[in-house]
């Protein structure tokens, strides 16, 4: 599976999980908002019917007041409250929901309240109105005083209608209690789910995140590993690897570079040891027919110089001449061969020594001075290299010199875990345009026969520093001498531990 | 009085085998030179049991021939009872360095460094030897 879609896909989980809890919150609100009001209504619905009690009281009141003191002020109540009772039914109507066993109580109650009124109310308050006409009509009224009020079913419709509003409120208490149960019941169940789902989502992320940093932490370490190998020149580095990851896409794209990269750097190695191999059997192959030429020169010469005219002899000479430089540059090329093939243990040494020891070989250069800036470093290296590079770079600064009284000058500084070397002469200075050119090999700036030279002696100091990727450079100043210098590291673990940051190719 | 010397020189460059001969001659050594130019010649002599063949007093080896080499006519030299205490000197070049170490196991008298200059002492040392030896 792709990291890609591992992340998208544990991304829309958690998102689907919030989105759940959420949706469950917001139905909670929904639920929490919808008892509040059915609370408020149940509030109104309690509080008017407790005034239609106390107004239906004031209507009973007023009626028997009026009818006893016939002050017409107990009329006024009465009529107040049949008004404003009105209205309170009205109201509780649509407060309380259609269909509901409170609509049929209080169906019952305004039925109960209307046959109060149609039946003892109103009969009553007209006889009394009558009554002040003539004494038959007070009769008649206080007859049916009498039969109305004191008779039992009046205070039974009352009674009846008691009972009605203390159903009718107990009623709505009762549903308050429940409704405050439910809710509570809900909130409860809402909190669980809202934890469980959070908890389950926390879970959820922390474990993807772990996973998903674990898996790319732990491929992207063993990449680095192993790139920081193919870097160290190990190519059969291999790392095993099924997924379908693009992590695991790269990691098979590296096997597959350090494969491809072994097999070229493979090759590559074959062709510069074949290279080599062929220098190698070239020039000792070339030795042999060369030598033969030289034989038969040399029996000439001495068996027959004698019969031959002046100019033959001369000839001869000019012969011998170009075998030896012939023999030289077949003596250079396996010399550049060589160069760096031989690989000695590393040791511990000393530039002073080597230095006396250069010194002791150039006994043929008279006039020239070696100075030494002592004291010269020790370094732990492989001392050939070392001793090919000061020995080639010293010879050449002697071998070139153009003055009668010269001085070649060796000096050295310190650079951080290399010491950069230096040897200066005040021979004729090399000019700018062959700076790159004299490191090639059987480059001479001087025409051959001035001055025997092969042109390998820098080439070999290049093919030297560039195997072990440090660098060696030249300035000068035509006419006032050249100073050549090249780094070297100060302990060496192998041939290319010490690449310098300098080095350029 | 001086008797002479019988030489087989095994050895497939012309100019080699002028070498040796003109070398023989400058220092006036009485000699009779029998050349073979390879190997396989050599070891045909060698294990020919025909009496009439002359065995030679020394033999000079060069080692790099074609067909068969000098350490092959050296291993067939010690095999054969007739021939094995003839003296061999090989002839090399100086930078054949391996080569010489492996002549050596073959109990040879010495080697004779090509080129045979005169003026070079080093490469007639063993040359001289060889004529010592013959002398006596």
């Amino acid at each position: 599976m792709k990291i890609a879609h591992i992340i998208l896909v544990s991304f829309f989980s958690i998102l689907i999980l919030f989105s759940i809890t959420t949706f469950i919150n917001y139905q909670q609100y929904g639920l929490v908002n919808e008892n509040a009001e059915r609370l408020e209504r149940s509030t109104l619905i309690v509080r008017n019917s407790n005034r239609f009690q106390r107004n239906f009281l004031n209507m009973v009141s007023g009626l028997r007041g009026y009818l006893l003191t016939n002050e017409t002020s107990f009329l006024q109540t009465y009529d107040s409250a049949v008004v404003e009772n009105k209205h309170i039914l009205s109201e509780l109507t649509t407060l309380v929901p259609e269909g509901s066993d409170q609509k049929i109580i209080l169906d019952d109650i305004r039925e109960l309240q209307k046959y109060w009124v149609s039946e003892f109310a109103t009969p009553l308050l007209e006889a009394k109105r009558n009554a002040d006409i003539s004494e038959k009509e007070n009769q008649a009224f206080h007859k049916l005083y009498r039969e109305k009020l004191l008779n039992k079913l009046e205070k039974d419709v009352q009674a009846s209608l008691q009972r009605k509003f203390s159903d009718f409120t107990n009623y709505e208490y009762g549903h308050r209690i429940s409704d405050r149960e439910n809710l509570a019941h809900t909130v409860q169940n809402t909190k669980s789910i809202s934890f469980y789902l959070t908890t389950i989502s926390v879970i959820l992320g922390t474990g993807i995140a772990i996973f998903i940093a674990h898996y790319i932490s732990t491929r992207i370490v063993r990449m680095v590993k192993m790139a920081n190998e193919i870097a160290g020149g190990n190519y059969a580095v291999y790392m095993q690897e099924k997924g379908n990851s693009e992590l695991s896409q790269l990691t098979r794209a590296l096997n597959n570079m350090a494969s491809i990269l072994g097999s070229h750097i493979a090759v590559l190695k074959r062709q510069k040891d074949e290279v080599d191999q062929f220098a190698h059997i070239v020039s000792h192959d070339l030795k042999a027919p060369l030598r033969g030429i030289d034989n038969v020169v040399t029996w000439i010469e001495e068996d027959h110089s004698f019969d031959l005219p002046p100019k033959v002899n001369e000839y001869l000479k000019v012969i011998k001449g170009r075998i030896v430089r012939a023999e030289n540059l077949l003596k250079g090329i396996l010399m550049y061969a060589r160069a760096g093939r031989e690989a000695p243990d590393r040791e511990v040494v000393d530039v002073n020594e080597v230095l006396a020891e250069i010194r002791g070989d150039l006994g043929t250069y008279t006039g020239i001075a070696l100075e030494i800036q002592k004291p010269m470093p020790t370094l732990f290296t492989q001392r050939v290299p070392l001793v090919q590079v000061f020995s080639n770079l010293i010879v050449n600064a002697f071998k070139y010199h153009d003055k009668k009284n010269g001085a070649v000058t060796i000096s050295w500084r310190e650079e951080g875990e290399y010491y950069h070397f230096f040897v200066s002469d005040n021979g004729p200075g090399i000019p700018e345009l062959y700076h790159q050119k004299i490191f090639a090999i059987f480059q001479t700036l001087q025409e051959r026969d001035t001055l025997e030279s092969v042109g390998v002696g820098l080439a070999i100091v290049k093919k030297i520093l560039d195997d072990r990727q440090l660098f060696v450079s030249v300035t000068s100043e035509p006419g006032k001498g050249a100073t050549f210098s090249f780094t070297w590291p100060k302990h060496e673990e192998h041939e290319t531990s010490n690449p310098h940051p300098a080095y350029r190719r | 009085m001086k008797r002479v010397i019988h030489i087989l020189l095994i050895e497939d460059d012309t100019l080699d085998q002028m070498e040796v001969k003109r070398t023989l001659e400058r220092r006036n050594i009485l000699h009779r030179l029998t050349i073979l130019t390879n190997g396989e010649e050599a070891i045909q002599m060698i294990e020919n049991t025909d009496e009439d063949i002359e065995k030679p007093d020394i033999i000079l080896l060069d080692l790099n021939m074609p067909k068969r080499n000098g350490f092959e006519v050296l291993a067939s030299l010690r095999a054969n009872d007739r021939w094995k205490d003839v003296k061999v000197f090989v002839l090399t070049t100086s930078d054949e360095v391996s080569d010489k170490h492996a002549a050596q196991l073959h109990g040879i008298s010495g080697f004779i460094t090509k080129p045979l200059k005169l003026e070079s002492p080093s490469s007639l040392d063993a040359f001289n030897l060889m004529i010592d030896l013959m002398n006596i």
